[in-house]
This record gives C-alpha cells, sequence and structure tokens, in this order.
C-alpha cells in the first residue's frame, strides 16, 4: 500500500506546473544545499575546538548544553516558514478500501524525511564523533545524540501541529512568548532550567526514555488531531460560520480602487490563512525589540536599518508575496471580467501601504528608543512603501502556486506557498535597506543614510506608475500560465 | 458579433480545437453540444481569453480577444465555481460584480429583484458564504452574476447541469428573453440536447474539436441531434 502511495506522491509532484521551475533555480537550490551542508558539517566538527578555545574552563558539551534550546527554537521557527508539509488529496481514498490508519500513518511518516530532519545529523554527528575522540564516555554521547535526534522529530511534529491546528498554534505561540519575554526582560531565565534538563540527558544515559515518550505523545496528538479532521462532513458541518456584514462603503473615497479595497478586507477577514498572516505580520512589530535591546547592534547600524524596514513591513512582506496567489480560487473570474490589470494591482498596492502606514502608528512606542531608532523605522517604512511594496509585488506575479484560503482541508493541503523563487526576490529586499542606508553612513553620517533610505522610498512613489506598468508586463505575460497553474486542483 | 477564424488549439501535438470559420450575430441563442472533449469548454476558454489559441483568433464586436482587454466591458459569463468568490455572500458577489461593471447598489437591486423567482428563495438574505451553498445554488449565483451590468455577450457552460427542474425550466425563459427581448448574443453549451433546442435558434455540433453540424433549430432539430449522438 505504501508503495502504491509513494508512486501516486511521485506523480503528483512530478506531474504539477509548478515544478517545472527554471532550470538556474535548481542549480541554484543544489549548490545551496552543498554549501549549507558542508558548513554544517564544519561547524560540528569544529564547535567543540571553538568552545574550548573561547570558554577553556567549561566542558564544551555543557555550553552546547545550555544553548541547545535555542537551536530547537531556531528550527522550529525555520520549519514552520520554510517546511512543505505533506500533501494529499483524502477524498478519493475515503471510499476505497484502505485504512484511514495506513494513510495517516504514511502522511506523518512522510514529514520525517524531511531535510529539515537530517540538518542536525550533519552537525551533531561529528560533533558527537569529536567527543568520542576525546574519550568522553560512549553510553552517554550515544544517548546524548539519539535524544537530539528524537527531540528534532519533535520538533518537526510539534511544526505539523501548529501548522495544521490553529488552537496548538496559538497555544504554543503564546506560551513561546512567555518565555521569550521572561528571558528577555531577566525576570526568570527560563533556558537556566532547560540547560540543566539538556546536562541531565547527558549525564544520565536513561533518560533517554524522556525524549522518546514525547515523541510517541506528540505522533498521538497528531494522528488524532488528522484522524479527526479525517471526514469531509465533520469539518464542512461546523464550519458554516456566521456571516458578518460589516459595511465598507467607507472606503468609497478610494475611488477606483475602492471596490477591490472591499474584497481584500473581506478576503482577509473572512479566511483562515490570510488571518494567519495578518497575525504573523503583527508579529514583526515586535521584531525591533530584539535588535534594538541588545547593545551588539547598537555599533551596526546596518542591522538596526534591516531591523527598522522589518517592523512596519510585516504585512506588506508576508501578504504581499503572495498577492496573486489570493485570488487563485476565482482568477479566472478576475481574469474574463471587466478589470484592468493596473487596478488590480494598485489596489493592492493601496492596501500595503495602508498596512505599512498602520505599523508605522503602532510603532510608535518605539520612540523609547530614542528619536535615531524612530527616525529609521520611518525611512524602513518609507522604503518600504516606495520599493518594497514594487518589489514584492514582482516577486508576486512570479509566484504560481495556488492558495487554498479556506482551513477546512488544511490538514491536507500544502499551507505553504513558499517556492524558491521567493527566496531569490527576498535578497534585495532585505538586502537593499542595508545598502542604501549603509553606504551613504560610512562615506557620510548616521543622518545622511536615514536621508538617502528615505530618499529611496520616495523616489519609488514618484515612479510608481512606471514600476505598476513593469509589474503589469509581467502579469500580462504570464497571464495563461498563471490560468493553468491556479487551476490546478491541491 | 463574435467572428471565429482559423481558430486551433493544440495540447502538445494534440489537435483539441480547430474551427475554421464561425460567425455569431447579435442577438442569437447560440447552442453548442457535443460529446466530452468535443472542444466546448476550451471554445469559450479561448473566447475569454483564458487560453491562448495556437492558430487564428477570436474577434468579439470587433475586437481581438488575445490582443485587446476591451472585450471585456460588454461581455460576461459563468464557466465554473472558479467564476465565484467563496467568502462572498451572494449579495455581496453581485455587488462586487456590479461595481466592476459599473453599475450602482441600486441598479444592481433592480436587477437582482427580477430573478427572485429563480433564486426560489434560497440565494438572497440566507447569510450564508457562496462557498457554503450548495453546488446547484452555487451555479444560480454565478448564473445571475453573469446577467449584471447589461452585458451584450453571455457565455455559459453548461448552465442546465445541477440545477433542480424547476429551476432549468426557468432558466430556459431567462435565456430565450434574453436573446430575444434584448438582443444579447448569448452562447450556451449543453449535454442536454432538449435543452438546447427549447432555448437556441441555432445549434453547432463538435465532434474532437471539429464543427460537424451547424443547424438553425426547428421542430426536427431535436430528431436530428438524437439520432446523430445514437451513431
Amino acid at each position: 500500500m505504501i508503495k502504491r502511495f509513494l508512486s501516486l506522491e511521485w506523480k503528483q509532484f512530478s506531474r504539477a506546473s509548478y515544478f517545472q521551475k527554471g532550470i538556474a533555480i535548481k542549480i541554484l537550490l543544489f549548490f545551496a544545499t552543498i554549501y549549507f551542508g558542508g558548513a554544517a558539517i564544519f561547524l560540528g566538527i569544529g564547535v567543540f575546538f571553538i568552545l574550548k578555545e573561547v570558554l577553556p574552563d567549561v566542558d564544551p558539551i555543557i555550553t552546547i548544553n545550555n544553548f541547545l534550546i535555542y537551536w530547537f527554537l531556531f528550527d522550529l521557527v525555520i520549519r514552520f516558514f520554510m517546511q512543505q508539509l505533506p500533501v494529499m488529496n483524502i477524498k478519493p481514498l475515503m471510499t476505497i478500501p484502505i485504512k484511514r490508519k495506513t494513510v495517516i500513518h504514511y502522511l506523518l511518516g512522510k514529514t520525517a524525511i524531511s531535510f529539515f530532519n537530517f540538518l542536525p545529523l550533519f552537525i551533531f554527528l561529528p560533533f558527537s564523533i569529536v567527543l568520542l575522540a576525546h574519550g568522553y564516555p560512549v553510553v552517554n554521547v550515544l544517548c546524548w545524540f539519539v535524544s537530539v535526534m528524537i527531540l528534532t522529530f519533535c520538533v518537526n511534529f510539534t511544526n505539523f501541529l501548529i501548522n495544521k491546528n490553529n488552537t496548538f498554534f496559538y497555544v504554543i505561540v503564546g506560551v513561546l512568548a512567555v518565555f521569550i519575554g521572561l528571558e528577555v526582560y531577566q525576570i526568570f531565565k527560563i533556558s537556566e532550567p532547560i540547560g540543566v534538563a539538556f546536562n541531565a540527558l547527558y549525564n544520565q544515559p536513561y533518560f533517554v526514555v524522556i525524549p522518546i515518550a514525547l515523541l510517541i505523545a506528540l505522533y498521538r496528538i497528531n494522528f488524532n488531531d488528522i484522524r479527526n479532521g479525517f471526514y469531509l462532513d465533520g469539518t464542512i458541518s461546523k464550519k458554516v460560520e456566521k456571516v458578518d456584514t460589516a459595511d465598507l462603503s467607507w472606503l468609497d473615497r478610494f475611488g477606483s480602487v475602492a471596490v477591490f479595497l472591499k474584497n481584500d478586507l473581506r478576503l482577509i477577514w473572512r479566511n483562515a490563512r490570510p488571518k494567519q498572516v495578518l497575525m504573523m505580520s503583527f508579529l514583526f512589530l515586535f521584531y525591533g525589540l530584539v535588535f534594538y535591546t541588545q547593545p551588539t547592534y547598537q555599533k551596526m547600524p546596518a542591522f538596526l536599518a534591516f531591523a527598522s524596514m522589518f517592523v512596519t513591513g510585516g504585512f506588506l512582506m508576508t501578504f504581499g508575496q503572495l498577492v496573486p496567489s489570493w485570488d487563485s480560487e476565482y482568477y479566472k473570474l478576475l481574469m474574463s471580467q471587466n478589470i484592468p490589470y493596473r487596478k488590480y494591482l494598485e489596489s493592492k498596492w493601496y492596501l500595503m501601504v495602508v498596512a505599512v502606514g498602520i505599523s508605522f502608528i503602532l510603532s510608535t512606542p518605539y520612540l523609547y528608543f530614542g528619536w535615531k531608532i524612530f527616525g529609521m523605522i520611518a525611512a524602513g517604512a518609507l522604503f518600504n512603501i516606495g520599493l518594497n511594496s514594487f518589489i514584492t509585488l514582482f516577486g508576486g506575479a512570479l509566484n504560481r502556486v495556488p492558495i487554498e484560503l479556506n482551513v477546512k482541508a488544511k490538514a491536507f493541503s500544502n499551507t505553504n506557498g513558499f517556492n524558491p523563487t521567493q527566496m531569490l526576490i527576498a535578497l534585495p529586499k532585505l538586502g537593499l535597506p542595508m545598502l542604501l542606508f549603509y553606504i551613504p553612513y560610512k562615506l557620510v553620517n548616521f543622518e545622511v543614510g536615514l536621508i538617502v533610505l528615505a530618499l529611496s522610498g520616495v523616489l519609488g512613489i514618484v515612479f510608481k506608475n512606471f514600476f505598476l506598468s513593469q509589474i503589469e508586463n509581467l502579469y500580462q505575460k504570464g497571464k495563461y500560465k498563471t490560468v493553468v497553474a491556479f487551476a490546478e486542483k491541491k | 458579433m463574435i467572428i471565429t477564424s482559423n481558430l486551433s488549439k493544440k495540447y502538445n501535438d494534440n489537435l483539441v480545437l480547430s474551427i475554421e470559420s464561425l460567425e455569431i450575430p447579435k442577438g442569437q441563442s447560440f447552442g453548442l453540444v457535443g460529446n466530452n472533449g468535443a472542444g466546448k469548454t476550451t471554445y469559450f476558454s479561448l473566447l475569454l481569453d483564458l487560453i491562448q489559441p495556437t492558430t487564428g483568433f477570436i474577434k468579439n464586436n470587433e475586437v481581438l480577444v488575445n490582443e485587446s482587454e476591451d472585450w471585456k466591458p460588454f461581455t460576461s459569463s459563468f464557466i465554473d465555481e472558479s467564476f465565484l468568490i467563496g467568502y462572498l455572500t451572494a449579495e455581496e458577489y453581485f455587488y462586487f460584480i456590479g461595481e466592476l461593471r459599473n453599475q450602482n447598489k441600486a441598479d444592481v437591486d433592480a436587477l437582482v429583484a427580477q430573478f427572485e423567482d429563480f433564486f426560489h428563495g434560497e440565494i438572497l438574505n440566507q447569510k450564508k458564504y457562496l462557498r457554503d451553498l450548495s453546488k446547484g445554488n452555487q451555479k444560480k449565483a454565478g448564473i445571475v452574476g453573469a446577467l449584471i451590468g447589461n452585458p451584450e455577450v453571455i457565455v455559459l457552460d453548461e448552465p442546465f447541469a445541477n440545477l433542480d427542474p424547476t429551476t432549468q425550466i426557468r432558466l430556459k425563459q431567462i435565456i430565450k428573453d434574453l436573446a430575444e427581448k434584448k438582443g444579447v448574443t448569448v452562447l450556451i453549451s449543453s449535454h442536454d440536447l432538449m435543452h438546447v433546442t427549447d432555448v437556441c435558434e441555432r445549434i453547432v455540433v463538435l465532434e474532437k474539436g471539429e464543427v460537424i453540424k451547424d443547424l438553425a433549430t426547428s421542430a426536427a432539430t431535436l430528431k436530428e441531434l438524437e439520432a446523430h449522438f445514437a451513431g
């Protein structure tokens, strides 16, 4: 049975239209894999000696254990954004004699072969070998290594859970936010007991049963969660939501783009997926806290510029990068209705501008960190409005991954409309504000850096029509391909 | 109104549509019939510029559809559910289309009010999003959506499928009225020979992408079609 599933998977994968990406991107991805794999191995070997060098009094394994929690947190965050979760169309499988259990086990098992689960192997295996070479006790090292690998799988299934189930998402994000808050404001160093716990894992090899128990528990939770969602009508009947009929006619003052703005607001408000994005972008507001509170970054203003751009750019980037995809479910309607592309794009642009504006207003508490920081946020906001918005829309035009707005099929659908094209497009988005600020800052001074960054945004606004025309052309060119790709069933 | 010339569509080397010449005058109710794969939806998709012709062109009211967007203001269509916006209520959807076609709320209300019968109390004031309606009710909303804004050309793919008998009969009346009283060019496709012969003045039979019959509907048409498809 599993063999059949695998062949179905392969067909779905290789026959999907977005599989036919440019060869250049494939090569780039290949090199990226080699690069990161190699870097990880070197890190794994080197970290022991580096720690020995930097902290000669402390056993490297203890230092590693103290910081292990950050690794797992980082792992979870990266996975949440990047890991492609398994996709399976269950409807045709429901009426044929396959045990539901088999399908679910298969689905969960498939997540285990993700690249993300092998990455720690590249780091911790060399590290463990180095430990053994230095005469550390074999049983302890082995059990510790196994624990770390099992915890990696725990992260894997936690990620699965928070992706598929909103309740778990909010609970886990909430718990993490509290812990991080306690840690950052030094109310209670939660990382210390966790460090102790990881050290205990190393010192008492039989503690390896704890991660194993955790893994089994997480697997069961996932299993039950999917099993509950396995009925098509089970989720549908629950879902007939109360209709909210907020009056949006106040938006009419935006003229000809108002009709799209109204629609976009409803899109965001009434669909789980964009709602999630909205919430994520809210979290971006706090991004500055990470950078502004650390004295290390005060001497690295380029990073501050980067962070300041993020503070107001959360919605712009998370929502904007999927711009035509949000409308993928009814793209044919948009293509045959009386809609000029220009108006459509313009309305999305306005939406992003409004979002940046709101984020900017919400970011006023950052005044606490002084006018310099706030000036950076303001310059970053202008950059977002004037340049980042267009780069993001441009990237979106290259993105042809359809999105299912509705949650109900979520447990079996691809929740990440992420692809390598977007990664490439992300580079200028992140790098440009740093460069625009840093070069004049180095050459002249801080204020000039701010002015240049802000002016770049103003220039973008001045050339708005030019940029929109370019993006419009791109849309025109890709029209037929996009229609086909969006019509593809997920 | 609609001129098709040397039109063909190939997927790889597979010729799915090849129409040398087809002219549909203004105000005609035009029916397209054919078995699955005959090219009906392909033709409509080409007419709406959703796919690119391999050769030839379609001119809609003197506008080359694959080169200019100027056909959009006077053409409307309902092909499948991807023409609906699932997270809107039926009313919001109608107003949305109305705004795209320069109709104000009152215009849309007035138009929609004419179809109360057709809706059978299952579309308006339902406090439900379109995605939560049944297939048949979604179709009703989509068809009426396509009538908003005084279009001169209306394209409906399989409008009778999924509808209950009462609604089918009402829909037939609506389509007839559009062509006869308002001079709208209506293009429909159907698998139901009886319905098309009832509604359309002219019926074209497609087979493997080619026009093999072009009939002006008469009392004998249904028999002729049945004989043809019985093979």
